[in-house]
């Protein structure tokens, strides 16, 4: 009894144990919503983001300032063996690539289109990127003693009616202003998924865009992959300091910088899973008004004798408030574990989003399956809202109570 | 000594701009220690004039003095308060806490006042004792009769030893044997332990019972007679 104020709220609580069960249902199942909304829209935008930047651009690319805005063959850099070194010992880059990057010609038979060439170290490459893995049967990817030899997209070869083993002709321009130009036999296609990847791009051997395109130790991009996104800024900072005293002016860009379509893209999903959540708020919040509001109107009576043996107001109205914060605080236990159960389940079962490949193809998405991720934030932040609306919301009933004249009270019977 | 001094009290109540005079000049000392009915026609005041003694409402007009405190310039938390120590509550029904056992609901007083656990408890063991309810102290009021729940609403107004108990009618939703015991009950503590009493009634049984009967008619006191029996 010592807590007198506490234990009559516990108990008021269960003094209508359906409404009561009613309001945890209601809180549980909206908690549990928003959690689970939340964990299905994080583990998708984790696997958008991981397809984005396994199929080319990295977590992280170091390009020459200016190279990322104006996308020329000019502005290129060395990478210096002290930034080498320093990317190998970093634990949480998992790998980094040199690339030589151009715009170009190509002609095949009476076919001519502009495509976009890439020179990479086929095997660094594979530490950051996973086109490799996208070759098409008949074909392979590059190896290290490959010269002429290249990979394209496979939409470019179906547009130009070439197929592995045939030979195109590519022209250019060399980083010193000279005619870039070179016979090229292709010896595997790729299917990204991108349409613009497999529509335009021409994997060649690093070696062979060196001296085709007069590059000497030049590359145009450092792409860097992490072990985890989260870890994008802690790298990034790293890099930046250590590149600062460097003689070229360099870039360092995120993959949220290099591909801004996709952060926006998380950005409007993101605003429409709050106004999902919003929603869901609200009716948590409007299930606990409900039932206060009935609870306290059923015991004004209760409330006069209580106010005329003399309880005070406030301890009427704190009373209240603790009989919503014990709704809340189970009703969120409720919603935690059910949620974290739903999410969990599709974590360890994705949802498969295969019909939709086609919309969603455009970053380079090709997996159709995708993870629900709950996190910490998204359990904490459901709670502390419910909570917080259970409480605001308790506040109106929970004052009235208090303003109550205990002999019209009283008169209720 | 006079527990209860009124002088002169009015009391006017605005409904929809008509003016209902409920106490028309009310006069009336109660002294401790003292058995007193109120009687009177429905409508008359009884409970508006319990209502102002108890400071559950303001006079409109008129002096209020219980113990020796004056009523009308006190706050509303001093009122509270003063309910609490000093003026024991028992309405007609549905006196009592409804999640609290019979033993709880006396001790709740206990509590307020902020009394500490073991001398709570004796306490109200003693007085459910003395109204008869040790075998029913655990229980909670909706296994109690109705007669019981009143003793445990008297209980509780005599619990904190207050200088006089109001009861709006006590009886009124009991059968004639059980107000008849409620009521022998309230007259053993008054002769017992001096606990003074004020209740209002209908009931001629009750009446009869008092020691002073004081009544009402529109809002007056009309006659004002000690009984000299027991
Ligand atoms: N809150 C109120 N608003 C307006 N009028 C009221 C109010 N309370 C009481 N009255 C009026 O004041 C008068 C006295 O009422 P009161 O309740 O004191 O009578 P009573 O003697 O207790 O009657 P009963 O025996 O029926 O309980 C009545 O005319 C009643 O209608
Ligand atoms: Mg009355």
């Amino acid at each position: 009894m010592e807590n007198i104020i506490a234990q009559l709220a516990w108990r008021n609580v269960w003094r209508n144990k359906r409404r009561t069960v009613l309001t945890f249902l209601t809180i549980m199942v909206g908690g549990a919503m928003i959690i689970f909304i939340n964990s299905i829209a994080k583990g998708g935008h984790d696997q958008m983001i991981e397809d984005a930047v396994a199929l080319n651009t990295g977590h992280i690319q170091i390009h020459e300032k200016g190279f990322w805005e104006n996308q020329t063959i000019d502005y290129a850099f060395q990478l210096s063996p002290e930034l080498n070194q320093r990317l190998e010992e970093n634990p949480h880059v998992t790998g980094h690539s040199r690339r030589i990057q151009a715009g170009g010609l190509l002609s095949f038979r009476d076919n001519t289109r502009g495509i976009f060439i890439q020179g990479i170290d086929p095997e660094m490459e594979k530490q950051v990127s996973n086109l490799h893995e996208k070759i098409m049967p008949g074909g392979r990817f590059l190896r290290s003693d490959d010269t002429t030899q290249v990979v394209i997209g496979s939409t470019l070869a179906k547009n130009i009616g070439a197929r592995v083993n045939d030979t195109f002709a590519m022209i250019s321009q060399g980083f010193d202003g000279s005619i870039a130009a070179e016979r090229l036999t292709i010896v595997g296609l790729f299917k990204s998924g991108n349409p613009e990847y497999d529509r335009e791009v021409v994997l060649m051997p690093l070696s062979q865009a060196r001296s085709t395109f007069t590059m000497m130790n030049y590359i145009h991009t450092l792409a860097i992959r992490l072990d985890e996104a989260a870890h994008l800024n802690m790298v990034k900072d790293d890099i930046v300091r250590f590149t600062s005293k460097s003689e070229t002016q360099l870039e360092v860009m995120g993959w949220d910088e290099l591909m801004p379509e996709l952060v926006q893209f998380i950005v409007m999903d993101d605003i429409s899973g709050y106004i999902f959540d919003f929603i869901l708020f609200l009716v948590v919040a409007f299930g606990i008004l409900n039932t206060i509001q009935m609870s306290v109107f059923e015991r004004t009576r209760e409330f006069g004798v209580m106010l005329s043996i003399g309880t005070r107001p406030q301890q009427i109205s704190a009373m209240i408030l603790m009989e919503s914060v014990y709704i809340a605080l189970i009703g969120i236990i409720l919603a935690i574990g059910f949620g974290y159960a739903i999410s969990l389940y599709f974590e360890i079962n994705p949802i498969d989003y295969s019909k939709f490949s086609e919309e969603i193809a455009v970053w380079g998405i090709s997996t159709t399956l995708y993870p629900a991720k709950t996190t910490f934030i998204n359990i904490a932040m459901t709670s502390l809202f419910t909570f917080l609306l259970a409480v605001l919301f308790s506040i109106f009933p929970a004052r009235r109570a208090a303003k109550l004249n205990p002999i019209q009270a009283i008169r209720k019977l | 000594m006079n527990i209860i001094e009124l002088e002169n009290v009015y009391k006017n109540y605005e409904t929809h701009g008509n003016i209902i005079p409920a106490l028309r000049g009310v006069n009336l000392q109660i002294a401790k220690g003292e058995f007193a009915a109120l009687a009177g026609p429905s409508g008359s005041g009884k409970t508006t004039l319990l209502n102002i003694i108890g400071g559950l409402d303001q006079p409109t007009s008129g002096s209020v003095t219980v113990g020796n405190t004056r009523l009308n310039q006190l706050s509303k938390k001093a009122i509270s308060d003063l309910r609490l120590r000093k003026i024991g509550f028992v309405f007609q029904a549905y006196n009592l806490i409804p999640v609290l056992t019979a033993i709880e609901n006396v001790e709740y007083v206990l509590l307020l006042q902020g009394i500490n656990k073991k001398d709570r408890l004796t306490r109200s063991k003693d007085v459910l004792r003395e109204v008869g309810l040790e075998k029913e102290m655990y229980r909670p009021p909706h296994e109690l009769s109705g007669g019981q729940q009143q003793r445990v609403a008297v209980a509780r107004a005599i619990v904190s030893s207050p200088d006089i108990v109001l009861a709006d009618e006590p009886t009124a939703n009991l059968d004639q044997k059980t107000g008849a015991h409620l009521l022998a009950m309230m007259r053993e503590l008054n002769l017992r332990e001096h606990i003074t009493f004020l209740f209002s009634t209908h009931d001629p049984m009750v009446m009869e019972h008092s020691k002073r009967l004081i009544n009402l008619i529109d809002g007056r006191i009309v006659s004002d007679e000690i009984h000299s029996k027991p």
